[in-house]
């Protein structure tokens, strides 16, 4: 019993970390229809505030990752996606993957190709004891700022003009232009909360793994891309329960693969998806694909 | 008011639209009537900036719209009602009234004065779109155009895929905003209604205006027949 | 007289041979320079055989995969194990099956083993993977990179683990290489133009029409994906015999950026492309990594190991190719269509295949006509808006049925229902007594249903003859069969001037013609037409009729004809439908339609009455 309750717990949080990096790149998705290679480079390139930044107060650390990761999606936004985002959807991906290409070797130009280490506060790497389940305070910070997200993204869509702007666009781009939606601003929003979210997983994801590395984005992105197909492509909350889905399953394969499969478990969690695509071409929520034009 | 010099429209190497003049006073319905493919929709669309004239220019009270975002011309005032509605219908039916009207604030008087002439949209507000009929939908889309406080209202094909009883509904709608001197360019494959409605209509076919002018002048010109049904009558 | 051809003989001589000279010439300068100059030659056409892997899928399919690595791995992998020393296998790969281990396989058996091996993997894999969205499939091949690499890096007794292996023997040699690849560009190129390549490629450039003319996107993404397997599988193999080690990061993620950027750099519609792309960004990696390392041996592969400034300066290329040049290199042209090419040999411009002997063969005109597409009570809904009202209709081989009615009567929404595009809320549909309810428009292709929409659809990269050969190919006719046919389908139709030029280029009137030409090249024993003469002038519109009358006779199908213009319609149609609101107003001759009021009423408007009848 115990051992099960401890298994849902670590379960939920590695969902949780899941849902947030599907909600940053479905975010995008579904404002501007780029799947965003380069989401995992946000990520990446917040954890590298975080360790340039180590030796300030870790709010102060935290802040810069947080400002990092908005101002290089902006910036990626407008150097590079703006140029080509009346182009189709496959020149877009391939557009991504040149700019995450090029952020993860500046990296390694600028700081190294080896992972470094970061030091991070002692009171995360704690456990906290509730009866007899140990849960990780990481686990309860990541639980926390996943319903902090999502409650605010569920604020921002359903409570906001912007919101609402966001939406329409979502819908039907060109109407809400038709209407004075403004498009840039919707995307720059779109690609900033989709910056600001990514630098939240940065920061988990280095608190705790303890270092961070050029490569550090390859797995997360593809768990991102993963949920969203799961969650049906344009369904915002869906992404989340794809991501919610897929760390779930990967949690309690490491708990009850037998033992000489674990080591395979990655192979399993992705292989998962594609079942789930036979059956339903759409994911799971069966999201359209296409977008209607005036 | 709105003012069309020489626009050609094309889509990659292929021009549909052969170099049109247009212009709308305030205060006036013009019609623009023509059968499939004859680029009435192309020309609402390089009006409203969604498609780049490949030559000429659109002008709207003295600012060249050719060139400027759409999101940009709606805010100069001039509304499009799309053909097909393309209301949101993922959004409700006060959240696409929101989203027509120009803010927030002031934004919620004008809904209300714009839902006093479309009773049964405030009785489903909070609904969701595609809930609506057919022309439910139809009003929703032009009240939507109507709380932005359109100065040139454009109405394409208000009218297709309705049951008659709900054309009449639309149509007495459209006369009373005529009556009220909102500017109108209306847009539809039905030429009789359109002619019967309308100051004066354009006659399009293929891309190139072939004939215009008030109802009784257009009735006696043989070009429209021709144009329209593709023989001579 | 000589068949006639999709292109001409000499256009089909420089298509091969260009790729083939830049191979020979890159092969030779590699064999004339130092040992590990030679290496380096030797990876980069190894490199070139997975990009032309790339190509056969996503050149021609115009969906992008990001796992056609995995298949390199995969090939590099089984050509390793069955080549390593005895001595090696016990050391590093202790769980090696003993016939494996025990195999001692040569170079030339193990490659073709690996390619076997990758391309079923491929078949395996691409049977889930093919039948999802053309979005979801470049994401799902992502995941199958993963897995891929996750499955060696872990399977420690048989793979040697994340350590990988070493002492594999080198084999390869840069000749042998360029033969490979030299091979692999024939084989490219014998893909692209054969009927599945056309196919494929009708698919990438209208999703709907290549449904519409029979073809299974499905089927045809699956013998693409399956062939890019075995060229990505012999390309690893053959790389693994010329470096001697293997890891699980050598082909994975730097490896695919560097091959998608050659492809895309060289454009990746085209073999000459591909070619093209791989030497030009194999020649700069080559000086970026020198300024980066100095003089280190250059390993145009393992680009991910060894990450800095190189990998930089490939992602800045492909950024700036996919903004400003998106056709690459090449144009996506093939060498034997490059008119600068032509002009500089003096040729003038490359020679159009003569169609004009073609005309020999006709279309039979003693087909059997028999049967009938029926359908009855067809009702349909969109989100609350009642389209179609219970709506019956009949069409038999060798009639023309006209089907009017002002806009938003329901016509198209019933040729979508007939054509199998649109499935009805209720009501049947019958092909020659056939229920036919939920078939694909595809299979209905197949049953002999021809259609054309309301936009042109052209297939804007393929030449006129192409788009209506491949018409007859969706038939699963072989290429030699099915240009004869489009020729002669084309001839009717007054087309066959233009039957070398892209049909992107022709203006719209010509376009719709090549869009019925194409419905014609399928053979339909019943072809519906949506609005053929929408957009076309006066002259254009007589000779449509001319052409339909034409067809009616000589193709013996029957014509559903949906236009907004009359006298088309009075003139080719015998038996005329009026739809409106989605019901059935009246079923007569033109006369008789002409004289009911209400017809008149609901189709020109009451105030027309009086000008029509005068």
């Amino acid at each position: 019993m115990t051992e099960l309750g401890q298994n849902l717990i670590d379960a939920l949080a590695l969902g949780s970390l899941y849902a947030l990096i599907a909600l940053g790149i479905t975010l995008v998705y579904t404002v501007m229809g780029m799947m965003n290679f380069a989401h995992g480079e946000f990520i990446m390139l917040a954890a590298y505030a975080l360790y340039a930044f180590a030796g300030l107060p870790f709010a102060a650390a935290v802040t810069s990752a947080l400002l990092t990761g908005i101002a290089i999606a902006l910036l990626a936004e407008r150097v590079a996606f703006r140029p080509v985002r009346n182009t189709d959807l496959s020149a877009q991906l391939v557009t991504s993957l040149a700019v995450a290409a090029i952020l993860q070797n500046v990296v390694m130009v600028a700081v190294d190709a080896r992972a470094q280490s970061v030091e991070t506060p002692a009171a995360i790497s704690e456990s906290t004891s509730i009866g007899s389940i140990s849960v990780p305070n990481l686990e309860f910070v990541t639980l926390g700022l996943t319903g902090i997200v999502l409650a605010s993204l569920g604020w921002l869509l359903y409570r906001t003009r912007t919101g609402l702007a966001m939406r329409a666009a979502a819908e039907n781009f060109d109407m809400a232009r038709l209407l004075g939606v403004r498009a840039d601003r919707v995307i720059a929003i779109a690609f900033a909360i989709s910056g600001a979210l990514a630098a939240a997983v940065g920061v988990l994801i280095v608190m705790q793994t303890g270092q961070v590395s050029p490569t550090m984005g390859l797995t997360p992105v593809l768990v991102g891309f993963v949920a969203v197909v799961i969650g049906g492509f344009g369904r915002i909350f869906g992404a989340a329960i794809g991501g919610l889905l897929l760390g779930a399953l990967s949690s309690l394969l490491g708990a009850y693969l037998p033992e000489g499969l674990v080591p395979f478990r990655d192979a399993i969690v992705f292989t998962f998806p594609v079942l789930i695509l036979i059956f339903r071409p759409h994911g799971l929520l069966g999201g359209a694909v296409g977008k209607a034009r005036v | 008011m709105l003012e069309l010099r020489g626009v050609h429209v094309g889509y990659g190497r292929i021009e549909v639209v052969h170099g049109i003049d247009l212009s709308i006073g305030p205060g006036e319905v013009v019609g623009m009537i023509g059968p499939n493919g004859a680029g009435k929709s192309s020309i609402l669309r390089s009006i409203c900036g969604l498609v780049r004239p490949t030559a000429g220019e659109a002008v709207f009270e003295g600012r060249v719209l050719t060139g400027m975002a759409p999101e940009l011309i709606a805010r100069l005032g001039l509304s499009l009602v799309p053909e097909g509605r393309h209301i949101f219908k993922t959004l409700t039916v006060a959240e696409n009234l929101r989203l027509g009207a120009p803010s927030e604030d002031d934004g919620a008087a004008w809904i209300e004065r714009t839902l006093d002439r479309f009773p049964i949209l405030r009785e489903r507000a909070d609904r969701r779109a595609d809930c609506l009929s057919g022309g439910e939908q139809q009003q929703l889309a032009i009240a939507r155009a109507l709380v932005g406080r359109p100065k040139l209202l454009i109405l394409d094909e208000p009218s297709l895929g309705l049951a008659p009883k709900m054309i009449a509904v639309i149509y007495e709608l459209l006369q009373n905003l005529r009556d009220e001197g909102v500017t109108m360019l209306l847009v539809e494959q039905n030429a009789a209604r359109t002619i019967d409605f309308s100051d004066r209509c354009v006659v399009l076919s293929t891309g190139k205006v072939r004939a215009q002018g008030s109802r009784g002048e257009l009735q006696r010109n043989p070009d429209v027949l021709r144009a329209y049904l593709g023989r001579q009558p | 007289m000589s068949a006639p051809r999709l292109r001409s003989r000499p256009a089909v001589a420089v298509s091969l041979l260009v790729p083939l000279t830049l191979i020979a010439i890159a092969t030779l300068v590699g064999a004339s320079g130092t040992p590990s100059f030679q290496g380096t030659v030797t990876l980069i056409l190894c490199n070139l055989i997975v990009v032309l892997g790339l190509q056969v899928f996503t050149g021609n399919s115009g969906v992008y995969s990001f796992g056609q690595l995995g298949f390199a791995t995969a090939g590099a992998y089984v050509a390793a194990l069955l080549t390593l020393p005895a001595a090696f296998v016990l050391l590093q790969t202790p769980g090696l099956p003993h016939f494996i281990a025990d195999g001692h396989l040569g170079a030339l058996p193990s490659t073709l083993i690996a390619a076997a091996f990758s391309g079923f993997l491929a078949m395996v894999v691409g049977l889930p993977l093919m039948r999802t969205s053309t979005l979801a499939i470049p994401i799902s091949t992502f995941a199958f990179l993963v897995v891929v690499y996750n499955v060696v890096a872990n399977w420690d007794r048989v793979t040697g683990g994340s350590s990988g292996l070493v002492s594999i023997p080198t084999t390869t040699t840069v000749e042998s290489a360029g033969l490979w690849a030299g091979a692999a560009v024939v084989l490219a190129l014998a893909f692209k133009w054969s009927a599945s390549g056309y196919r494929l490629q009708a698919t990438r450039e209208d999703e709907v029409a290549a449904r519409s003319i029979g073809i299974d996107l499905m089927k045809e993404r699956l013998i693409a994906f399956g062939l890019s397997g075995v060229l990505c599988g012999a390309g690893g193999a053959l790389a693994v015999h010329q470096s001697g080690v293997l890891n699980p990061a050598t082909f994975y993620f730097g490896a695919t950026v560097t091959t998608m950027t050659m492809l895309v750099v060289g454009g990746a519609r085209s073999v000459y492309g591909a070619v093209l792309g791989t030497l030009a960004i194999a020649m700069v990696n080559e000086v970026l990594r020198g300024v980066e390392n100095g003089a280190e041996l250059f390993n145009a592969i393992s680009i991910g190991e060894a990450p800095g400034l190189a990998a930089i300066g490939l992602g800045l290329i492909l950024l700036a190719t996919m903004i400003a040049m998106p056709n690459g290199l090449s144009g996506g042209k093939e060498a034997g269509e490059l008119s600068w090419l032509w002009r500089l040999g003096s040729l003038g411009s490359p020679p159009p295949p003569k169609p004009h002997t073609a005309v020999t063969k006709s279309p039979p005109t003693d087909r059997v006509v028999k049967g009938v597409l029926s359908a009855e009570e067809i009702s349909l809904a969109f989100s609350g808006l009642q389209v179609l009202r219970g709506i019956s209709l009949t069409l038999a081989p060798g009639e023309a049925l006209g089907l009017i009615g002002p806009n938003g009567a329901g016509k198209t929404t019933l040729l979508n229902v007939l054509s199998g595009f649109q499935k009805p809320d209720s009501g049947t549909v019958a092909l020659d007594g056939v229920d036919v309810i939920g078939r694909s428009p595809a299979r209905l292709a197949h049953r002999g249903l021809g259609r054309t929409f309301q936009a042109a659809l052209p297939f804007p990269q393929l030449t006129c003859l192409e788009s209506v050969a491949v018409g007859a190919m969706g038939m699963g006719v072989g290429r030699r069969r099915a240009v004869p046919v489009a020729a002669a389908v084309l001839d009717r139709l007054n087309l066959l001037e233009q039957a070398a030029l892209p049909a992107g280029s022709l203006p719209p009137g010509s376009q719709r013609l090549l869009g019925i030409a194409r419905a014609l090249a399928i053979r339909p024993r019943y072809l519906l037409l949506d609005e053929p003469a929408a957009g076309l002038n006066e002259a254009e519109s007589e000779e449509l009729i001319v052409i339909l009358r034409n067809v009616l006779r000589d193709f013996g199908c029957g014509i559903l004809l949906i236009e907004h213009d009359m006298s088309i319609v009075m003139e080719l149609c015998p038996r005329i439908q009026v739809l409106d609101d989605g019901m059935t107003l009246r079923i007569g001759t033109p006369q008789e339609v002409q004289a009911d009021p209400a017809v008149v009423e609901a189709y020109l408007g009451s105030s027309f009455l009086a000008a029509v009848d005068a």
